[in-house]
């Protein structure tokens, strides 16, 4: 009887509160404020945000003009490729600013889904790189036929005997097994999940003054922090990684813009962003190091829009 | 045949002895065998190489992809059931985070949100655990994730609260049929193992990136964990009371209601507690697929390695679970006192709910009227003190105990991980099928090395052999790691409750600090190793081997304990003879947990170089042209936590046969 009593007692009270929360539907006493009256010439645009400082950059540059302009412009963080495509495909997302993957959106492209809208004028160049403590007491460790000789410097516990050699994240283009078998390098190429992980190597290796040889690549703030000497490979011969050799070097890589049909159809001023888009590396880096010495995004974007009011006036014509 | 009859006659002997001495020499032809044939027929197979299956596997992925917008089951499954799930989020997302109508404010303002909680956790439990909730919420306001946080509470409740209508019906009924959990058994590891990578792509593809995706895949997740504590609660009733209901002529549902759902309230409880936490461990998953919430400022944090920011966000997400956890606790404990209440203090309790009840509403109506108690206050900001404290903190325990974490870390690679990874994975693959499946019939018989042999060379033929036998070694180890630890701490926290409640916090921030947080951390702690993807599969998953083994140490009978102290059994005695081995089906459950939680972050270890399966998960995820390779390798992390599963359950049922 008791126990029904509370039981009922506490019913009750869920009443309450559940009332409690209808009561609150009433009218709104905190208006919103009305939308800022603007160009209504310009469209609502979801943006795809990558987990890199560089692309934050580059999006978030992008999404400053296209607002000043009259657009509506949302940025949704999203996880690379397929996921990104698909999204693109269904319509949830209209433009992703850098996309490293020579090519790998194609059989999204034959379908209609994306459309590749050029370059962005970033050039993406990956390599091998070591701290620069180790070019200055080997010099001639950055070419790569000397690597074997220096190959018991970089042994550790994971590398199984041979030089341990770090490999690039997931999404990124990576042939370095190739590269290790085609010039019979000494080394043991170790997977690594991340770019967290290769910053870690990379770091520990400059101020512990240890070996290390790993994945990376420009444009990149981080090699203006912790300096990194490039080991160069044979000329490169390839541009499709899977018919690479891994005899060569990785090669220079054109960074691409995706739009979806609709964006670039919309012929506003967000497709005439889009399109005319173009920064270099040096531009790219300078917002990347605002935003990684703790500025909002938002803010370093401005502040370069500002500095290069012509750049970004050609953008919009 | 003959052979194998042999064998058998030898293990059927109960003689433990016996069989202890097998296992020995197994294991010394297996090490001698191995040392001889290293690195020949290992099965390597570079990252960007295909298999027939994985080919296969790629294929199919593209033929869904190509066919999907047209066609009955997008306009009459996916598309309603999207619908209905996005509609559900944002109905709650409305009330506490995000603007409604022509506001610029949810329905309630923060001030209206915590009084809403308040008297919510108040009505339900007590004053004290009511004042609890309310700091904790303000908390995350004050950490300026006001908004954030809300959206994330709102996806939590969501997917909880649809977890829990599936999942404890059908823990119910799992609970009560021997069928119905075989039928579902294999459902539940499929869900629970399968890494969340594998499903997030195709689950984007069906139901658009977003919250109803998230949603989704929170509760692929954690509606196992639902239905697993529920049944298991519910067998765990002792017999004598289901069967003195039935010869007083209970119905079945007399039964249930009035017997075993009360006897196993305590269990179910655990279980939507984890329900909880599994949701909130989603966050920053939910975040790569376009979901609001938490997860953007982990990932913000982490694009530019911000460790103090991204532990700001993580102590957001432990709050909220801190919060939730303690809340559906302190109710149910409510509900168990059998002792009634006094007159005066229930008068005085249905005063406070009154008078609660008003400030509820007045709080209500100023957060809807006044931009003060609208808007989070700016001025209350503690985030960055806390991001300093967090980072300096860190920082001095890499610089100072650099030698103790880069220690451990030697001394787990050389000592056991290197020499286990020669045996499993560098030796020829049919002498290491050969051995586990021997090693299986010692343990559980000759059905158990049968399904011992069929999983593993169905990892053979994906041809993902290489990377399944080093995800392998790592799991052993991680498992064996959290299972003696884990075990330990569950003894402890089962004994007292002072040790309960102390250690309860950092239970939860082990399970639901999103793993992205402490990422750089532990690089910076252990560097990029197979060590760090271990250490981070122990973190994640002791937090529930130490729950189930504290709870079933709690549920030992109290006369079983009373009797041994009465005949002078020692402490230690106590908990060896007793405690441990009346709690010897919970010790079950949370080895089986364990193993499936540290297999679910094998991915998270993909990410930090421990390489191997969770490391093919991601390339698959981020190169399509990998795609297929990525499915395969998150069904072989199913076949290995299936294997390891089946052999433990073999040898337990075995062991626990009645002797001869």
């Amino acid at each position: 009887m008791i126990r029904n009593k509370k039981a009922a007692a506490k019913a009750s009270v869920l009443a309450t509160a559940a009332a409690l929360l209808l009561s609150a539907c009433g009218g709104a006493g905190v208006d919103a404020d009305a939308a800022p009256a603007g160009d209504t010439a310009c469209g609502s645009y979801v943006i795809a945000m990558h987990a890199w400082v560089g692309y934050t950059a580059s999006a978030q540059v992008i999404t400053e003009v296209a607002k000043a302009n009259g657009c509506d412009i949302s940025q949704v963080p999203l996880a690379e490729a397929g996921v990104t495509y698909d999204a693109m495909e269904s319509g949830s997302v209209d433009l992703v600013v850098e996309d490293w993957g020579g090519g790998r959106w194609q059989e999204w492209a034959d379908r209609g889904a994306l459309v590749e809208v050029g370059d962005n004028g970033n050039i993406g160049l990956i390599g091998m790189y070591v701290p620069q403590w180790m070019a200055d007491e080997y010099p001639d460790i950055t070419d790569s036929a000397n690597l074997n000789k220096y190959a018991d410097l970089f042994v550790n516990d994971e590398s199984k005997g041979k030089g341990a050699w770090y490999e690039g994240p997931p999404g990124y283009t990576t042939i370095g097994e190739k590269m290790v078998s085609a010039n019979k390098l000494n080394f043991t190429v170790l997977p690594q999940g991340s770019e967290a992980a290769l910053i870690d190597v990379f770091t520990k290796a400059a101020e512990n003054k240890t070996a290390a040889i790993g994945y990376w690549w420009t444009p990149q703030n981080f090699l203006a922090k912790v300096p990194m000497a490039r080991v160069n490979f044979p000329t490169n011969d390839w541009t499709d990684a899977g018919l690479a050799s891994g005899l060569t070097d990785y090669p220079e890589l054109p960074l691409i813009k995706l739009a979806t049909p609709k964006a670039l159809d919309a012929n506003d001023p967000f497709t005439k962003i889009v399109k005319n888009f173009k920064w270099t590396n040096d531009d790219q880096n300078a917002v990347a190091a605002d935003i990684e010495s703790g500025t909002d995004p938002a803010v370093a974007a401005q502040k370069w829009i500002d500095a290069n009011a012509e750049t970004v006036a050609g953008w919009l014509k | 045949m003959s052979d194998t009859k042999e064998t058998m006659f030898f293990i059927a002997k109960p003689k433990k002895i016996k069989r202890s001495w097998l296992i020995a020499i197994l294991f010394a032809a297996w090490v001698v065998l191995a040392r001889i044939f290293q690195g020949k027929a290992t099965l390597v197979l570079a990252v960007p190489e295909d298999t027939s299956v994985t080919t296969w596997a790629g294929n199919v992925a593209d033929s869904i992809r190509g066919n999907r917008s047209d066609g009955a089951s997008f306009k009459y499954f996916f598309n309603p059931v999207r619908e209905f799930i996005n509609g559900f989020v944002t109905g709650i997302r409305e009330i506490i985070a995000i603007p409604t109508g022509n506001s610029s404010i949810p329905m309630l303002g923060w001030l209206g949100v915590i009084a809403v909680i308040g008297f919510v956790v108040y009505a339900v439990s007590h004053l004290r655990m009511a004042i609890t909730a309310v700091i904790l919420v303000f908390t995350c306001g004050a950490l300026g994730l006001w908004t954030d946080s809300m959206d994330t509470l709102a996806m939590t409740l969501a997917a909880v609260i649809m977890s829990l209508l599936i999942g404890i019906p059908v823990g119910i009924w799992a609970g009560l049929s021997d069928r119905a959990l075989k039928a579902v058994t294999p459902i539940l590891d499929l869900a629970q193992i399968l890494p969340t990578l594998v499903y997030l792509a195709p689950l984007a593809l069906f139901f658009l990136i977003g919250p109803a995706s998230a949603t989704i895949a929170t509760m692929v997740y954690s509606i196992p964990i639902a239905v697993r504590l529920t049944a298991f609660g519910i067998r765990e009733v002792s017999v004598s009371p289901v069967e003195a209901g039935t010869s007083m002529g209970t119905t079945k549902i007399q039964l249930l209601r009035k017997i075993q759902l009360p006897m196993a309230s305590r269990t179910i409880i655990l279980g939507i507690n984890q329900t909880v936490m599994a949701a909130l461990s989603f966050v920053v998953i939910a975040a790569l697929i376009g979901a609001p919430g938490l997860g953007k400022p982990v990932i913000d944090a982490l694009i530019i390695r911000d460790v103090g920011g991204g532990f700001v966000a993580g102590i957001a997400v432990v709050l909220i679970a801190i919060m939730l956890d303690r809340s559906t606790s302190a109710a149910i404990s409510i509900d168990e006192s059998f002792v009634p209440a006094p007159a005066s203090a229930r008068r005085r309790r249905k005063l406070g709910l009154v008078s609660a009840g008003v400030a509820t509403i007045i709080c209500i109506v100023l957060s809807r009227q006044f931009a003060w108690a609208a808007y989070f206050p700016e001025q209350v900001n503690i985030s960055k003190p806390v991001a300093n404290v967090t980072e300096s903190s860190i920082a001095w325990i890499t610089e100072n105990f650099e030698f103790l974490t880069t220690g451990l870390a030697k001394v787990i690679t050389v000592g056991i991980l290197n020499p286990l990874e020669g045996v499993l994975s560098n030796s020829p693959w049919f002498l290491t099928v050969a051995m586990i499946s021997l090693l299986s019939l010692i343990l559980g018989g000759l059905r158990s090395a049968f399904i011992t042999l069929t999983l593993l060379l169905a990892i053979v033929a994906s041809g993902l052999w290489f990377d399944t036998m080093i995800t392998f070694t790592q799991t052993i180890v991680a498992t064996m790691l959290t299972m003696s630890i884990g075990v330990v701490v569950g003894v402890w926290i089962g004994r007292s409750n002072r040790a309960e409640r102390a250690l309860r916090p950092i239970l939860d921030a082990g399970q639901t600090l999103p793993a992205f947080v402490y990422l750089i951390p532990m690089l910076g702690f252990f560097g990029p190793s197979r060590f760090t993807g271990i250490a981070t599969g122990i973190v994640y998953s002791i937090p529930i081997v130490v729950k189930i083994v504290g709870q079933g140490i709690r549920e030992v009978p109290t006369n079983m304990i009373e009797a041994a102290i009465s005949t002078g059994s020692t402490k230690w005695q106590l908990i060896t003879k007793v405690q441990l081995p009346a709690a010897k089906k919970s010790l079950l459950l949370a080895t089986n947990q364990g193993l499936i939680f540290v297999l679910a972050v094998v991915v998270i270890g993909g990410l930090v170089g421990a390489g191997g399966l969770g490391y093919l998960v991601l390339v698959g995820g981020s190169k399509p042209e990998l795609q297929g390779k990525g499915l395969i390798a998150g069904f072989s992390i199913l076949l290995l936590g299936l294997m390891i599963d089946r052999i433990a359950q073999y040898t337990v049922a075995r062991n626990s046969a009645p002797k001869h």
